[in-house]
C-alpha cells in the first residue's frame, strides 16, 4: 500500500435538519497508528465514526478510508468495527455470531473455525463459545464484540468505547490487545471517554468539540506544556492573570492553577508576584494529564 | 453477494426465535379443529337427502375454500408482523450496524430479509395448505383444490405484505409502519366487499371504489383468483362469492400489478434504506 493515509477526512461536516453535528473535520490517521478520538458527549465522535464506517453520509467533504471511498465495499473489506452499543443478535451463540461475521467479511471457509476458535480465547470467552449471546453479561458482549470486530483480520480496526462495561482487568486485556494490533501493524482509530486509556496505548489524539476538531498531535506534544499550581496571598491572581493572560490561569479553590510554556515563565511569574508584594507561599509542578488538556479544552474551546 | 446470508440468517432467527414454532402450533391445534368442524359438516351433508346433483362436491369446495381464506389471514398476518420492524426496528436495537459495516450492500440487506420472509411464508403455507387438502380429503373423499396456483397466489399476497411493510420499515418505526401496514390491508378487504356489493348492485361507482382498493394493495384480488383456483365443482362459484371470495374473480392482469406493485415496494425499500443514516 503506498497510500501512507489510512483515514482521511476532508472538510467533512454533516447536518440534521438545524443542527451541525459535524462542522468541516479535516483529519488524517496513518497506517499503523493507534489513534485516539476524543470529546464530550454529544461533541460528533460517534457521527464521525459512522460517516468513516459509510453507515452514515456526509452532508459535504470527502472520507476516504485504505485508499477507497468510505462506505465502499472495498473499503469495508478491510475494516473492523466495534459499535458503541454493541447490541448484537442475541438468539446466536458466541461462536454463531462470529461465524456469521467471518462470512460477510469473506473470510474463507478454510480459515474461518480455527480464527473463530484463536478470537474467542483471545478474548477469554472459549468456555462459553456455544452459549447464547442472551446469557452475556455485558461485559462478555462487549468482548465477543471486540472479536467480531478482528474476525475479518482488518487492516483498520475501530473501536466506538470499546471498554465502557468492562472491569479493570478486562480494560487491561484491551489495551493490551490494541497494543498488540499496533504491534501487527494494524491501525486503530480508538473513541474512547477513558482518557487514561487513551492515554496509555495511543500514538496520536485529537479532541472533538461542538462538532469540530480543537486539538489533535501526537500526545507528548500537546502534553508538553506545563501547569504549575501557586498558593499565595491575596492579589496574586490579578498579577498573574496580567502577566500571562486570562486564557492560561484557572483558579482551584483559592489556588491557581497556570499554564506556562517554559521555566523562564515560571520565574518571571514568581518575580511578578513578590513585585506585587504578594506573599507567595508554594509553587508546585502539576504536570499536565490529558484529562486536564480534554477538560480546558472542553470548557474553552481551546488549548 | 450477501443477499443469501441475509436470507438464511433471517430464516434462522425467526426459527431461533419460536416466531414459527408458535405459529406452527397454533395452525396445527386451527387445523384439528377444522377438520372435526369438516366432519361434522360432511355428515351432516350426507344425511341431508336430496339436493342437485354437484352439491355435495360444492359444499366441501367451499369448506375447503373457508378454511384456506383464514390459513391465509394467518400467513398475511405472519408476514406483516415478521416484518414490520426488520429494517428500522433492528436500527433502533443497535443490531444492524455491526452487520451494515461489513462489506454487504444495503440493498442486499434489504433483499435478503425479503427473501427470507418470503421462504418461511412458502413453507408455512405449502405445509398448512397441504395439510388442510390432505384432511379434506380423507373425510370427504373428494380431492378438490388440489392446484398449484392457490397456494402459490396465497404466497404472492404474503409477499406483497412483506414488501409493503419492508419498504414501511426502511423509515418508519414498527409500530406506526405496522398500523399503516394493517390499514391499507383493511382497505383492500373492505374494497373487496364493496366491490361485490357493488357488483349485486350494478353500482358502478362502489365497483370502481373496490377495483381502486385492489389496485392499491392487491392482496384481496389476489385471494379472490387463489379462491377462484382453488373452488371446484358445480356450485363452486356461486357458493364462494360472499367472504371467502369474488363470484367474477379478478383477470389476468391484476398478476401484472401485483406484481409492479412488489417491484415498486422493493425498490422504495432499496432505495429509501441505501439513503438512510444510521
Amino acid at each position: 500500500m503506498s497510500d501512507p493515509i489510512a483515514i482521511g477526512l476532508a472538510g467533512v461536516s454533516k447536518r440534521y435538519a438545524s443542527t451541525l453535528a459535524v462542522d468541516d473535520v479535516t483529519l488524517s490517521v496513518a497506517h499503523g497508528e493507534i489513534f485516539g478520538f476524543l470529546g464530550p458527549n454529544g461533541a460528533g465522535k460517534s457521527t464521525i465514526v459512522k460517516m468513516i464506517l459509510g453507515l452514515t453520509y456526509p452532508t459535504a467533504g470527502q472520507i476516504e478510508v485504505l485508499g477507497q471511498p468510505a462506505g465502499s465495499l472495498a473499503a469495508r473489506a478491510e475494516v473492523g468495527y466495534l459499535p458503541e452499543t454493541f447490541r448484537f443478535h442475541d438468539w446466536l451463540t458466541a461462536s454463531e455470531l462470529l461465524h456469521f461475521h467471518a462470512r460477510l467479511a469473506r473470510v474463507d471457509a478454510s480459515l474461518r473455525a480455527d480464527r473463530v476458535r484463536e478470537l474467542l480465547e483471545l478474548v477469554g470467552l472459549k468456555d462459553r463459545a456455544d452459549d447464547r449471546l442472551s446469557t452475556f453479561s455485558k461485559g462478555m458482549m462487549q468482548r465477543v464484540g471486540l472479536a467480531q470486530s478482528l474476525v475479518g483480520a482488518p487492516r483498520l480496526v475501530i473501536l466506538d468505547e470499546p471498554t465502557s462495561a468492562l472491569d479493570p482487568i478486562g480494560r487491561r486485556d484491551v489495551r493490551d490487545r490494541i497494543r498488540e494490533l499496533g504491534e501487527q501493524g494494524v491501525t486503530v482509530f480508538l473513541n474512547s471517554h477513558l482518557l487514561s486509556e487513551v492515554e496509555q496505548v495511543c500514538d496520536r489524539v485529537a479532541i472533538i468539540d461542538h462538532g469540530a476538531i480543537v486539538a489533535e498531535g501526537k500526545l507528548d506534544e500537546l502534553l508538553s506544556a506545563q501547569e504549575i499550581e501557586i498558593r499565595a496571598g491575596e492579589g496574586a491572581e490579578a498579577a498573574v492573570r496580567e502577566a500571562v493572560g486570562e486564557s492560561s490561569v484557572r483558579s482551584i479553590d483559592g489556588r491557581l492553577r497556570v499554564r506556562v510554556a517554559d521555566d523562564g515563565e515560571i520565574a518571571m511569574l514568581v518575580r511578578r508576584i513578590v513585585e506585587a508584594e504578594v506573599p507567595l507561599y508554594d509553587v508546585r509542578h502539576v504536570g499536565d494529564s490529558l484529562e486536564d488538556l480534554f477538560v480546558r479544552v472542553a470548557e474553552r474551546g481551546d488549548v | 453477494m450477501s443477499t443469501h446470508l441475509i436470507a438464511f440468517f433471517t430464516l434462522r432467527e425467526a426459527l431461533r426465535r419460536r416466531v414459527v414454532l408458535a405459529a406452527a402450533l397454533l395452525t396445527l391445534g386451527y387445523l384439528v379443529l377444522y377438520g372435526v368442524g369438516v366432519w361434522f359438516g360432511y355428515r351432516d351433508l350426507q344425511n341431508t337427502p336430496g339436493g342437485p346433483p354437484g352439491l355435495t362436491e360444492g359444499v366441501v369446495s367451499l369448506m375447503l375454500v373457508g378454511g384456506l381464506w383464514s390459513l391465509n389471514f394467518i400467513a398475511s398476518v405472519l408476514a406483516v408482523f415478521l416484518s414490520v420492524g426488520a429494517l428500522s426496528g433492528e436500527l433502533d436495537q443497535g443490531t444492524l450496524h455491526a452487520i451494515a459495516a461489513r462489506p454487504v450492500r444495503r440493498s442486499e440487506i434489504v433483499l435478503g430479509k425479503f427473501v427470507g420472509f418470503t421462504l418461511m411464508l412458502a413453507v408455512f403455507i405449502g405445509v398448512s395448505a397441504s395439510l388442510m387438502i390432505l384432511i379434506v380429503a380423507v373425510i370427504t373423499g373428494e380431492v378438490v383444490g388440489a392446484s398449484w396456483s392457490g397456494p402459490f397466489l396465497m404466497l404472492l399476497a404474503s409477499m406483497l405484505l412483506i414488501g409493503l411493510a419492508l419498504a414501511g420499515s426502511s423509515r418508519l418505526s414498527p409500530l406506526p409502519n405496522g398500523v399503516i401496514v394493517f390499514t391499507l390491508y383493511s382497505t383492500a378487504l373492505i374494497g373487496g366487499v364493496i366491490e361485490q356489493i357493488g357488483d349485486v348492485l350494478e353500482s358502478a361507482v362502489m365497483f370502481n371504489i373496490g377495483v381502486f382498493s385492489s389496485v392499491l394493495i392487491p392482496t384481496r384480488a389476489i385471494w379472490d383468483m387463489a379462491s377462484a383456483q382453488l373452488a371446484t365443482g358445480g356450485f363452486a362459484g356461486e357458493l364462494s362469492a360472499g367472504p371467502f371470495g369474488a363470484s367474477n374473480p379478478p383477470s389476468g392482469w391484476m398478476l401484472l400489478i401485483a406484481g409492479l406493485h412488489l417491484a415498486l415496494a422493493l425498490g422504495f425499500a432499496v432505495r429509501s434504506f441505501s439513503r438512510r443514516d444510521f
